[in-house]
């Protein structure tokens, strides 16, 4: 009870007060400990840790072989890939140079020394630095396996961005149609035709979203027709009676618009937050430096 | 706030504005006060008094803290029975960071109370994870919510399993994992970035019941719109007092009001301040006399 209780969170308390504290201090060993110390005794234990990783990782995905549970041929890749990547990183160089040019063993490097009947002598890279040699093995897989993967499923954020988008800009309610409104200001307002769109255009859109508006009140159906149309005659009749001069009304030039949304109600909403979160982790951290949190040593 | 908790707070405050006053004027043979900080240090130990004080009150009558209702956690649990409903597992996504993230520690600890559920519920728990130590303290966490619920036998250390420290192949593997054992509910509680939205639709499309708490700004919009709850910044980080309920807790949550409210009024004073000096009223402002 002791060793499993009381010392984990002695240790919390005594380390968490004295990085908190630390920070102000004014003395150079404190300084190192907070800023340097204490963040490289994590890496160290993080990079240890990584074993445990590897070790579950393969045992799982062995056991979804042994056992051919269902996505069991997505494992065999898995373990492959694990060994290819393990054996090329830690058992071969890769890289072995003739001049300029690399190659991935060293018997390709010497064919191409007698291929080509040169002087030159075959220089292989230092081990660590083989990893990140452009034209070496752990490099080219890198760059032409590993990338390319990671790169698709980043791209796959764009198909998600529009589906969610979607169910989004539904203009369900008065929130909904609000975000709606907001979106396709600053959609538009962000990209070039946006400065050409003429204010009063705007001012017919904002008829359109005003209506939509009424819609969550009113459900006669004359009525949300009715001020529509009145909405549509207005924004037209300023217009001709102002002559469609495109520099009235500048607040409803799209680009300034979508920069008023963003920089005012946005960054003050945005900032509201982040006054939250601020106080959230810092009133979490103190509960975990008083103890007052013992969930994390299995406490409930 | 009543009389006493006033007057408390106020010889509090006072006491730790005339200590952090001294600190700054130690004679240079023994001055080791970041001087220039004196604000923040103040600042933190109002925090700390307020705390102290609160979850000294929250001891003596826990009962008389009123704590809104949060619908993300009570989703929690009829997300659980839901799952239990379809005999469809559950996933808890614990973020892609490491310990060293408190939103990291704040999820781990939210899955200790999921695991009660279901232990309780006889419901199976996936948790994939990012991080081996993050793997390690959620398997702590999740044994020892079964040993509570008297469940210990249908604890199995791999219902929490590492995946890999790699963003999209983390996302790659939890999308997979979701299309192949299709999870009645998915739980994403901790830091994310870019690959919130990668699960959050796959998770959409499944059908499942989908919960998400974070306290990484730029992901809340995306797990607000593609999942059915989410507990947004300081409601992620109340979500252990809210499913506990341990009075000291709760207290922590109570203690983050009362200094927002202090922060209100300092915010509405510095304003006025500000406007009086601008106007030429006044030559003090209030920001500038304290250095900020």
């Amino acid at each position: 009870m002791f060793l499993k209780r009381y010392i984990p969170i002695g240790i919390v308390a005594f380390f968490g007060s004295l990085t908190l504290f630390g920070w102000f201090i004014d003395n150079e060993s404190v300084e190192a400990f907070v800023n340097d110390d204490a963040t490289q005794w994590y890496d160290i234990i993080a990079s240890f840790a990584i074993f445990l990783g590897a070790l579950n990782l393969l045992k799982l995905q062995f056991l979804k072989v042994v056992k051919r549970q269902s996505g069991w041929q997505y494992s065999v890749v898995a373990i492959a890939s694990f060994f290819f990547a393990f054996t090329i990183g830690f058992f071969m160089k890769g890289a072995f140079f003739v001049g300029e040019e690399v190659y991935f063993t060293q018997g390709a490097a010497e064919q191409a020394i007698l291929a080509s009947g040169s002087s030159e002598t075959v220089k292989a890279v230092e081990w660590g630095a083989h990893i990140s040699t452009e034209g070496g093995l752990f490099k080219w897989m890198f760059d032409n396996i590993f990338t390319p993967l990671s790169a698709t499923m980043f791209a796959l954020l764009a198909f998600y961005v529009a589906s969610a988008s979607y169910r989004a800009f539904r203009a369900r309610n008065f929130e909904a149609t609000l975000l709606l409104l907001a979106g396709i200001i600053i959609m538009l307002g962000r990209v070039p035709v946006g400065s050409l769109i003429t204010p009063w255009m705007v001012m017919y859109l904002l008829v359109f979203v005003g209506t939509i508006f009424m819609a969550n009140y009113f459900k006669d159906r004359k009525i949300i027709f009715g001020s529509f149309v009145v909405g549509l005659l207005g924004v037209t009749a300023i217009g001709i009676g102002m002559d469609w001069n495109p520099t009235e009304r500048a607040i409803f030039f799209l680009p300034s618009l979508q920069e008023w949304i963003y920089t005012v109600p946005n960054l003050a909403g945005a900032r509201a937050i982040m006054i939250g979160i601020g106080l959230g982790i810092i009133v979490t951290s103190l509960r975990y430096i008083f103890g007052l949190e013992k969930s994390y040593i299995g406490d409930q | 706030m009543n009389n006493k908790q006033i007057q408390t707070y106020s010889i509090g405050f006072i006491g730790i504005t005339i200590f952090t006053f001294v600190l700054t004027q130690l004679p240079e043979s023994i001055h080791i006060f970041q001087s220039e900080r004196a604000v923040m240090f103040a600042l933190l130990l109002t925090i700390i008094m307020v705390m102290l004080n609160e979850v000294k009150e929250a001891r003596v009558s826990a009962d008389s803290i009123f704590l809104r209702t949060i619908p993300g956690l009570k989703a929690v649990e009829e997300a659980v029975g839901r799952s239990t409903e379809m005999g469809r597992p559950i996933l808890y996504v614990p973020g892609i960071m490491d310990m060293n993230e408190v939103e990291t520690v704040a999820g781990v600890i939210i899955l200790g109370h999921v695991a009660q559920m279901t232990a309780q519920y006889e419901t199976s728990l996936d948790v994939p994870v990012a991080r081996s130590i993050v793997m390690q303290a959620a398997r702590e966490s999740c044994k020892e919510a079964y040993l509570t619920q008297g469940r210990p036998e249908m604890f199995n250390e791999d219902m929490v399993h590492y995946v890999t420290d790699d963003q999209f192949a983390y996302a790659a593997g939890v999308n997979g994992i979701m299309q192949r054992d299709k999870p009645a509910a998915c739980m994403y509680m901790g830091k994310f970035y870019a690959e919130s939205l990668l699960f959050a639709e796959t998770g959409n499309s499944i059908g499942a019941i989908q919960i998400a708490g974070t306290a990484s700004q730029a992901q809340i919009p995306f797990f607000v719109t593609a999942c059915d709850y989410t507990l947004m910044g300081e409601e992620y980080f109340a979500a252990s007092a809210y499913l506990s309920r341990k009075p000291e807790l709760i207290a922590g949550v109570k203690t983050q009001d009362m200094v927002k409210l202090m922060l209100i009024s300092f915010i509405g004073v510095a304003l006025l301040s500000r406007a009086l000096s601008d106007l030429g009223l006044t030559s003090f402002n209030l920001l500038t006399w304290l250095g900020l």
